[in-house]
């Protein structure tokens, strides 16, 4: 009777453990299946989000406080100020920026939204041959491949503007146009590249004329890694045509007694050439430093106010210049979180005169865009946090006079701080 | 205007230097978080003045922390890239100081039950980029080959795509993960996985010896091969400072350099510079 007790118990727990493995078994298939089809929805997930990381959108608004010299000045910090007003709050820029970020192609639109209203800044595709690396192309409205200054973002510029030279002759920084680079990633070429297009010549007005606007620069960037020192620069190369209107004249106004004026059979002249250099580098016991210096000089195709590029099509008498500008700019780091700023612009529209030339002689043509100024900033750049910096910056402008121009018998009263504070993300 | 500079000069005292303090930071790779724990754990025990925080995230993220001024040093298994020196560049004024803090040979590893033992550059990069998904195809058993590597913020999933890889891309099947030690573990787990990361972190899974070519020989990563740079992958692990050191971060790379930081390195399984 024992025996078959024991046998009986026997089958039971043998029963029983069969039964346990079968179930176990069971379960480890139920695991490894939600394992395969987690693993699946990761694989899916994933993918989604690598598509959605490729849309990038960054932005930066600037607030600032300005107060100038006297009432209703001139000025290029920041535009005008409105008659009777010496003091002003403002956006000076309000961006974003969408970017399709597909590795070698890229998607790019910037916009700019202040109290002034809706306006766009890039609109541009560009792609990177996949082969070598080496060449781009991009189509669109962008900056002008011409300088440091104009490529060097307002986000990250410790003067709070752009100097008068190219506020003056690159208006809006961008053109509608296209542009190849060449930028070979192996080998001594390596630091050395090239960026050249056509543009229209408006800014990012639309084309009013059938001439194309060649714009390059064959730039350089030696960083010496062991010493911490960097030097990078370039030359630059505008060639472009202005149109003169039918009926209209031709006047250069390069003599202090007489313009010459011309019908002419061609279109006028626009042409710069510049030259940059950026030193990076260390001072004792000051720290780092950046040292950076641009100068052009060219003809400049101006109307009889203004020296300014045209950024629609001409309707008067065109006034060609002989112009020259360059700006000398330290800044200087005070610790991580403050940098010292000291920038000094000349821009003298017309080279070709000088003091009471100016207004001496009708016939020479000579006027207000004719006069010569320089500037000088001065600055703090506070980093408050990864997001907001802070900006006090005070230009002091001096512009050339003349004892036979009523309005530039002495220095214009065209001082003014600038109070910014950015936030950029 | 004297009143302005006057200002200016106000405003440049009020905000001030930096102060200095003895807390330093330590942000970056995942591959050298463990070392650089270890390094941060010595180096406060004689210097109990000092604190110093050390967290991982990736390469990529300790160098946008360091271009943010959100750490001190950053951690990373590969050169820093041109464009990140440019934007050092552009808010510091400085291409960034490189530190060569310790050697490694960027393994490739599999489970201990595979019977591949070898792999040569060109497989490694044919598995990589989904070229060859079968491990019969680099001599194993008729398999699906699976497939883990790092995440794309990792200075180790940047280094194996550009020297291994030769920039392609990696196989979307590829399963990325976020730290060598989860690498090591899938590979562990998984007989038909393959896995790549730091030497150190080599724990039940065995390293495949890696040929340049069909017709070199094979070398696993070791002191000895990874020295004398016969092991085909390898690699300086950096440390990235924005500029020379001073005072309390100058001492203490100073002190990973000597012999007592470097005899950490090797502790830890990787290998020293000098």
């Amino acid at each position: 009777m024992k025996k078959i007790y024991t046998i009986s118990i026997i089958l039971v727990l043998f029963a029983a453990v069969n039964f346990a493995q079968d179930s176990t078994a069971a379960k480890v298939g139920e695991v490894k299946d939600a394992l395969t089809g987690l693993n699946e929805s990761y694989l899916e997930t994933k993918a989604t989000v690598d598509a959605l990381k490729k849309i990038k959108i960054s932005g930066y608004i600037q607030s600032q406080f300005q107060s100038i010299e006297s009432d209703g000045a001139a000025t290029f910090a920041g535009g005008n100020f409105a008659a009777g007003m010496h003091n002003r709050f403002m956006v000076r820029r309000g961006r974003v920026k969408f970017n399709y970020d597909n590795d070698l192609t890229q998607f790019v639109v910037q916009v700019d939204i202040t109290e002034k209203g809706f306006a766009t800044k890039d609109a541009y595709v560009s792609f990177i041959e996949p082969w070598m690396k080496t060449f781009g192309l991009t189509a669109g409205i962008f900056d002008r491949p011409f300088g440091f200054e104009i490529s060097y973002s307002s986000s990250n510029r410790e003067s709070p503007e752009r100097s008068r030279l190219f506020q003056t002759l690159f208006p809006g920084e961008r053109d509608l146009g296209f542009k190849l680079e060449v930028r070979p990633q192996e080998g001594p070429l390596s630091y050395f590249n090239l960026k050249a297009g056509l543009f229209a010549g408006n800014g990012v007005n639309p084309e009013t004329d059938n001439n194309k606007d060649f714009i390059g620069r064959l730039g350089f960037s030696f960083p010496f890694v062991d010493e911490n020192l960097a030097i990078d620069g370039g030359i630059s190369a505008y060639m472009g045509k202005v149109i003169v209107p039918a009926g209209k004249s031709l006047i250069t106004v390069n003599s202090p007694t007489l313009a010459t004026t011309t019908i002419p059979s061609d279109d006028a002249d626009r042409s710069y050439l510049g030259a940059d250099l950026q030193l990076y580098y260390e001072l004792p016991l000051l720290g780092r430093f950046t040292l950076r210096g641009e100068y052009i000089s060219g003809k400049q195709a101006g109307s009889s106010s203004s020296n300014a590029s045209y950024t629609a099509a001409p309707s008067g008498d065109i006034y060609l210049r002989n112009f020259m500008g360059y700006y000398l700019m330290w800044v200087q780091n005070l610790g991580e979180k403050n940098q010292f700023v000291l920038k000094y612009d000349v821009y003298d529209p017309n080279s070709d005169v000088a003091g009471d030339d100016i207004g001496a002689n009708a016939a020479a043509k000579l006027g207000a865009p004719d006069i010569k100024y320089s500037t000088l900033g001065i600055g703090l750049v506070h980093y408050w946090d990864d997001n907001v910096k802070l900006v006090f910056y005070y230009d002091s402008v001096s512009n050339e006079t003349s004892s036979k121009l009523a309005a530039f018998n002495s220095d214009l009263k065209d001082n003014v701080f600038t109070f910014r504070i950015q936030y950029k993300f | 205007m004297k009143n302005i500079i006057v200002l200016l000069l106000l405003a440049v005292f009020a905000f001030g230097f930096t102060a200095d303090n003895k807390v330093i930071t330590v942000k970056g790779s995942d591959t050298m978080v463990i070392l650089a724990q270890r390094w941060a754990e010595k180096y406060m025990e004689s210097h109990p003045g000092i604190t110093i925080q050390v967290t991982g995230g990736g390469s990529g993220i300790g160098i946008a922390a360091l271009i943010n001024g959100a750490t001190d040093i950053c951690d990373a298994p590969r050169p820093m890239k041109a464009s990140e020196r440019e934007k050092l560049k552009a808010r510091y004024n400085t291409l960034g100081v490189e530190v060569k803090a310790a050697k490694d040979g960027l393994s490739v590893y599999l489970n201990e039950s595979n019977s591949v033992k070898e792999l040569t550059l060109q497989q490694i990069k044919d598995i990589y980029t989904g070229k060859f998904t079968n491990w019969k195809q680099v001599g194993g058993k008729d398999a699906k080959i699976i497939v883990y590597g790092r995440e794309n913020s990792s200075g180790t999933y940047v280094y194996f795509k550009d020297n291994v890889l030769g920039g392609e891309d990696y196989t979307s099947t590829m399963q990325s993960l976020p730290g060598t030690a989860a690498v090591v573990n899938a590979v562990v787990k998984d007989q038909n996985a393959i896995g790549y990361g730091g030497a150190a972190y080599a724990k039940g899974i065995k390293y495949a010896a890696v040929k340049k070519d069909d017709k070199s020989p094979a070398y696993t990563p070791s002191e000895e091969t990874i020295k004398n740079n016969t092991y085909p992958i390898t690699r300086y692990l950096y440390m990235y400072l924005k500029v020379r050191p001073t005072g309390e971060i100058k001492d203490y790379i100073d002190w990973i350099l000597s012999k007592e930081g470097q005899d950490i390195v090797t502790k830890v399984g990787y290998f020293p510079v000098k």
